[in-house]
């Protein structure tokens, strides 16, 4: 019994486990730039031990957290400062998300609407009464530009060409997230493009929801158990075919493999270890020696990386890196790991703009002393402030690799 | 200095425990001129050594209801009286598989008979209630206990006794009594910082002095029979639990937990410990080892929970007087007049009783105390708030800025008192002890209004350092604004600081694994390794007191 | 994935040798689960500061050879070589230090107590004697409210020296900003609001302001995360001579440590895993063969070579329970009491035995398991057992200096 005592030593995201050493206050970019944040320390584990003793110890304040989770990425002693302070706001606010948050989180339904009359969506979005409008009334600041929205969506475009990937025999299963289905099927065509040259048919879930990256940010946490509920039963059919889930987008892939269960409470077990990203998926299979790429002689490109805060956090970056690096013609150049300040839809918001594009800086002046032909990144909403921000072109490693990809060569070494 | 030392009070009291401090400020209530004196710091001994608990007495009913029924009286008062030093949690008492179920119904019919209320409620209740709660109970029943903060109560009768006039010299010890024909008219006085000795005259001395009252009932010649009993607690990290929960059986070893402000609170041993230990009291592995396995009985979440030091307290049981073997002890309040019963005049002791009934005992000694010195005043200490607790502090409005943090924390501390905590300004807002959110202003406060003098002072009457790190950040930082704000002398304070450490450490050491291991190791990384502490403290090994 | 040599830990033990490798050609991967303690670090690495009766050493070199046969000094073929080694090693990766192997110079701690050390980062205040600085007044000039350089005890101790101290306080408006968190005004925190040009220039302004009387104005060490590029346009902009004292955790000086060092890992490609715990390992025929880890769970990591950098129990390279101390990532053979009771010493500033505690090597700072050597596992810097870093300040040379071993170790092989 005497060796059995004290032996289990977690608590709930292991904040007994916190030192006070500060250490995750030096990464926190937003205490960098606002002194009304309590940080990290202060916010999570701190703080813990006195909202356990009553609500009133909650403070509204912490919705100033970007969920970058570098806390996490810093603390030596694991604790999950960032799921503390998310896990904190999911059970204490009282805050209600009103209209413009419930539009940002509903990134699904919106994009629904927004495609639907594209043209429109992508002409209004850029007039300035719109975005005055959408400034004054709705909160979300005037300098954002919208990422524009497609006229077709990657899932109109696979449903006319879902026979020819029926055609192959092996199969990988995508997520393609709400950014490749209605702002940029280009990066989902680029996968299936990848695929297809690999001997691999593409997929899709039976039924996929938006991850709920920003539903959990804006206060819908119920709203976002939903629909990580329903992505988690068409994934595991996908399990059980024993197919990979492959995605795009480091964010949904985070959420859905760590914040599932987290701050959910959704048991994702038996779907997790099958869902990844695809660079990373590819990365394996040729290190395994089952698959190979070939690359075009002509290719060409220096590429600036950008290290996204949740691949930083999934601990990835080797993956999508080393991938790249297959590329004879391509330069990559890391930059430093930094926030870019967007965080999904926090950027957006005209409260926090001006933090943004504090906490941003530091990336785009690297960027620029760089000059590279494109900024690589896995994150789409980094590509959208990075855009924005720098004027350079941000790319997916997975459209790189599409790019530079000798197609014929590829499928002829994969046969 | 609150003393002259030509003037001559009505009553000197000997002990800044919970007892001479509720009795000074009944003292002072009723019109005397009175001194409070204690050799270290206030809450020094058995005060700041227990759980904290205000017992609803439950505890106590089947085995003692006289003690049970002081206790519910007490507990109702203190609530009223004392409510920031409350925290209104009630209580379990938790049957677990291996007790015996049918004690329930004993203890329950006890309580009523004391007037404790105490409902049965359904295992599946009692998990509700408290989630915390090992989940294999099959009984369980809810009663009014609650968790008090002794140091906050202590300081609170403190604050009221001298707004009333009463005067207090800490870290001063009596080491001889003034005798003139055969009666007790002073108090000889040891200054433990300078080693002055000195005497102080009154009319009627009162021994409130704990387990330490033996050996001052001794300097006068008078034989207290009184047995330490050592108490060992754990703290652990956080608040595991949000009630009190007890054992359902006859009182044992380590069957209560208590929810102590940020912390939790699992105790006690009980052991009587020989008179030359009690000031050096270790605690033992045996010690911490039933703590712990008894403490995970009652909350499982225990057992993946840093525990954050270990304290012992000496409980002073008195053997009746017709018994000096220490077999027949009473557990109740124990008020002798030496007078009567000793043929020395001038001397009254105080003792026996619990942390939670110090009002009570305080009540009787003065009532004694003022039976002697001719004065016809009633008590009024039942009815009238300590300061702090004159009204509800507010709670639940929120500005969502950084600094409200402390704010609640302060008003936990310091109830109404917390107003006049400076936080205008950037600089006083700003934060000394992360852990407990202590700010600068709260420092000031404590060093205008608190009788801080030193780091230990300054813990004791804000929490700072009682948290997580245990002083890793802040105790550099509080030493540094006590130059600022109590003048302290920085050599002084750099001493003071290695003490403190010291001090923090004799707590840490018996649980000094897993993470507080590492604690304990960045801690001195930052104070040995990079600054050099070791270098400042003298050879002395002082540890603060 | 496959590597010459994977490093587990990103300390100052841990960048070293893998810098030392990639130099060499290596194909490495440091593997780190978060920061390191480098975050507390002084600013200066220390050879060794005091012999074992608490005797303040002034040649470091002599000293070292007296030392007991447990200290890991002792597995180090030539200290001097080394410590050569470990400053070049520092210059490169743009880090400019003063100080040699000669004669211990002493740093200025945060208290203002002198320290023996062998290196320091250029800036930092340094003296060639204990009981004085160079300097007959200084001006300490603090940041207004910030309150990690606990002035008094800074300010009490170098009047002890000798040397009159006048204090003054500065602010900007960009400081205001930044003192309005209750609790992020750190140094690091402070170094990001003035990394920025204007923000730099308003603090000469405000430092030329003050009007100090001081032969030098010291200040808190708060600029530069990353370079000393702002702290020398500091010292160019003002008038004044300007030294600056590190300050209670997070140090700038240590963040900087890291910064450089792990960049000029980078530069040379080292793979470098931020925030990855190794989980565990597979050992065949006495060597490891490859080590996973949590974030990438179905990923073999395969090397030749490894070596174990993870720290002492403040780390968690070394942790305990209620039982016993053990090494967490491989379970290898430690060194530590098993009695409970004789980890710890009463007094908190007395010899504490749980320092001396770590993995168990061989003179090839080869580790063992169940007592069988590991042929191809070395252990560096404070896991090690053997020595008290805290007594005898020799912490950071021990980290350096055995990292250096392990690493020519591989190579020779």
């Amino acid at each position: 019994m005497a060796e059995e005592i004290q032996k289990k030593s977690k608590s709930a995201f292991n904040f007994e486990q916190c030192l006070k050493c500060s250490i995750c206050t030096v990464y926190c970019p937003v205490s960098a730039v606002e002194p009304d944040y309590p940080g990290p320390k202060q916010s999570g584990p701190d703080n813990e031990r006195y909202r356990l003793k009553g609500m009133e110890f909650f403070n509204e304040s912490l919705k100033m957290c970007l969920n970058c989770k570098r806390c996490e990425v810093a603390c030596p002693q694991d604790v999950k400062v960032g799921d503390i302070i998310q896990a904190a706001r999911i059970r204490y606010s009282t805050h209600t998300p009103g209209l413009r948050d419930r539009m940002l989180a509903n990134t699904d339904i919106v994009g629904t609407l927004a495609h639907n009359f594209a043209p429109l969506t992508n002409f209004a979005l850029k007039l300035a009464p719109v975005k005055a409008a959408l400034h004054g009334v709705m909160g979300i600041d005037r300098h954002r530009t919208f990422p524009a929205y497609s006229f077709q969506t990657f899932e109109q475009w696979y449903r006319r060409h879902e026979t020819e990937q029926r055609r192959f025999d092996r199969f990988i299963t995508y997520f393609h997230g709400c950014y490749a289905n209605y702002n940029y099927p280009q990066l989902a065509k680029d996968l299936v493009k990848i695929m297809n040259a690999c001997g691999y048919g593409v997929r899709l879930l039976e039924k996929e929801k938006c991850c709920g990256v920003a539903l959990i940010a804006n206060g819908l946490s119920k709203q976002a158990r939903r629909q990580g509920e329903t992505n988690m039963a068409s994934m595991r059919k996908a399990v059980v075919r024993g197919e990979p889930i492959l995605t795009t987008s480091s964010t949904c892939t985070f959420t859905m493999r760590d914040e599932y269960k987290h701050l959910l409470g959704i048991d994702n077990d038996d779907v997790r270890d099958s869902l990844t990203l695809a660079t990373r998926w590819l990365y394996r299979m040729i290190e395994d020696g089952k698959l190979r790429l070939a690359f075009r002689d002509d290719f060409r490109m220096k590429t600036a990386y950008h290290s996204a805060c949740h691949m930083e956090r999934l601990g990835w970056i080797p993956y999508s890196t080393g991938l790249m690096k297959m590329i004879p013609g391509l330069e990559l150049v890391m930059l430093e790991s930094q926030c870019c300040g967007i965080a999904g839809t926090y950027g957006f918001k005209k409260e926090n703009y001006e933090r943004s594009q504090k906490i941003g800086a530091g990336v785009f002046k690297q960027i620029e002393e760089v000059d590279p032909d494109c900024v690589s990144t896995d994150c789409e909403t980094c590509k959208w402030q990075i855009e924005m921000s720098t004027g350079y072109d941000v790319k997916n490693p997975i459209s790189i690799i599409a790019e530079a990809l000798d197609v014929e060569k590829t499928r002829r070494l994969n046969a | 200095m609150h003393r002259d030392r030509q003037k001559e009070y009505d009553v000197i009291i000997i002990g800044g425990g919970i007892t001479g401090a509720g009795t000074a400020r009944d003292c002072a209530m009723r019109g005397l001129k009175v001194l409070l004196v204690e050799k270290y710091d206030l809450t020094n001994g058995a005060t700041g050594r227990n759980h904290g608990l205000l017992h609803s007495g439950a505890r106590y009913a089947v085995t003692d209801g006289e003690s049970a029924s002081e206790c519910i009286k007490e507990n109702m008062i203190l609530r009223r009286i004392a409510r920031h030093c409350v925290d209104e949690t009630d209580g379990l008492f938790i049957t677990l598989p291996e007790d015996d179920l049918a004690y329930q119904a004993t203890f329950v019919a006890s309580c009523r008979k004391a007037g404790i209320r105490a409902d049965i409620i359904s295992p599946e209740e009692a998990r509700r209630m408290e989630p915390a709660v090992n989940p294999a109970l099959i009984g369980a029943v809810r009663v009014p206990d609650a968790s008090i903060d002794p140091f906050r109560l202590t300081t609170a009768n403190v604050i009221d006794a001298r707004r009333h006039g009463a005067d207090m010299l800490t870290y001063h010890e009596a080491v001889g009594f003034v005798v003139e024909n055969g009666c007790v008219r002073g108090v000889r006085l040891r200054d433990n910082h300078t080693g002055d000795v000195f005497e102080t005259r009154s009319r009627v001395v009162i021994n409130a002095a704990g387990i330490w009252g033996h050996l001052v009932a001794k300097m006068a010649g008078v034989q207290v029979n009184m047995f330490p009993a050592k108490g060992t607690l754990l703290i652990f990290g956080h608040r595991v639990n949000g009630m009190v929960i007890n054992r359902c059986r006859k009182p044992a070893n380590a069957d209560i937990l208590v929810p102590d402000d940020t912390v939790c609170v699992i105790g006690t041993t009980s052991d009587r410990v020989p008179f030359d230990t009690i000031d050096h009291l270790k605690v033992t592995p045996e010690e911490v080892d039933i703590l712990i396995r008894e403490g995970e009985k009652l909350a499982p979440d225990l057992a993946g929970t840093r525990v954050l030091r270990a304290y012992a307290g000496v409980r002073p049981l008195v053997a009746a007087d017709n018994d000096p073997s220490g077999r027949s002890i009473s557990r109740g309040i124990v008020l002798l007049d030496h007078e009567t019963r000793d043929g020395l005049a001038g001397l009254i002791t105080i003792t026996g009783g619990k942390m939670m009934t110090y009002r009570m005992m305080a009540e009787v000694a003065t009532d004694l105390a003022c039976r002697k010195l001719g004065v016809d005043k009633p008590c009024l200490t039942a009815v009238t708030p300590l300061p702090g607790s004159e009204k509800p502090v507010d709670k639940g409005h929120t500005s969502h800025r950084a600094a409200e943090y402390s704010t609640h924390a302060q008003e936990g501390r310091h109830g109404t008192m917390a107003r006049t905590i400076n936080a205008d300004s950037i600089e006083t807002r700003a934060l000394v002890c992360e852990c407990e959110d202590v700010t600068v202003g709260e420092v000031q406060f404590a060093v205008d209004k608190l009788h801080v003098h030193n780091l230990i002072n300054l813990r004791r009457r804000t929490r700072m350092g009682m948290g997580t790190c245990q002083g890793e950040l802040c105790a550099c930082r509080g030493a540094n604004v006590l130059c600022r704000t109590a003048r302290v002398e920085p050599a002084a304070a750099e001493r003071d600081l290695a003490a403190f450490m010291a001090e923090r450490w004799k707590g840490a050491r018996p649980v000094a694994w897993g993470d507080a291991l590492g604690e304990a190791q960045l801690t001195a990384t930052i104070y040995e390794g990079l600054c050099g502490l070791n270098r400042l403290c003298g050879d002395g090994k002082e540890i603060a007191l | 994935m496959k590597f010459d040599s994977i490093i587990i830990g990103g300390g100052l033990t841990g960048l070293t040798c893998a810098l030392t490798l990639a130099k060499a050609g290596q194909r490495t991967a440091l593997i780190t689960a978060g920061q390191s303690t480098l975050h507390f670090h002084s600013g200066s690495v220390d050879l060794l500061g005091y012999d074992e009766q608490g005797q303040t050493v002034l040649h470091p070199l002599d000293a070292i050879r007296a030392l007991s046969a447990s200290h890991p000094y002792h597995k180090v073929d030539d200290v001097a070589a080394r410590a050569e080694e470990a400053a070049r090693l520092l210059a490169d990766a743009g880090l400019l230090m003063d100080g040699t192997t000669d004669r211990n110079h002493f740093r200025l701690s945060p208290m203002g107590v002198s320290k023996p050390a062998w290196l320091t980062l250029n800036g930092l205040v340094r003296s060639a004697e204990e009981d004085s600085l160079p300097w007959r007044t200084v001006t300490f000039a603090n940041i207004r409210g910030f309150l990690d350089i606990p002035t008094e005890f800074l300010v009490d101790n170098i009047r002890r020296k000798g040397t009159d101290v006048e204090v003054k306080s500065f602010t900007t408006p960009e400081l205001e900003q930044a003192r309005r968190s209750p609790s992020e005004m750190r140094a690091t925190n402070v170094g990001k609001v003035l990394a920025d040009e204007t923000a730099l220039r308003r603090m000469v302004e405000a430092i030329d302001g003050l009007e100090a009387d001081g032969e030098v104005i010291l200040l808190p060490a708060v600029l530069g995360v990353a370079d000393a590029r702002a702290e020398s346009s500091l010292r160019q902009l003002v008038d004044r001579p300007i030294r600056f004292v590190v300050t209670m955790p997070p140090s700038m000086p240590g963040v900087r440590l890291q910064t450089c060092l792990r960049q000029a890992y980078q530069q040379l490609g080292g793979m470098y895993c931020a925030s990855d715990a190794v989980t565990g390992g597979c050992f065949e025929a006495g060597r490891l063969r490859y080590v996973t880890t949590e974030n990438m769970p179905d990923e073999r990591f395969y090397a030749d070579h490894f070596v174990l950098a993870t720290g002492s129990f403040q780390s968690r390279g070394l942790m305990s329970n209620y039982r016993g101390v053990f090494e967490p990532v491989f379970g290898l053979d430690v060194d530590a009491a098993d009695d409970r009771g004789a980890w710890t010493a009463e007094y908190v500033y007395d010899d504490q035995p749980y320092m001396r505690f770590g993995v168990r090597t061989d003179e090839r700072l080869l580790v063992s398991r169940n007592g069988v050597r590991v042929d191809n596992l070395y252990a560096s810097g404070s896991v090690l057992s053997g020595h008290n870093a805290l007594k005898l300040a020799d912490g950071s040379g021990v980290d350096m200096l055995t990292a250096l071993q392990a690493a020519h170790n591989i190579l020779k092989k």
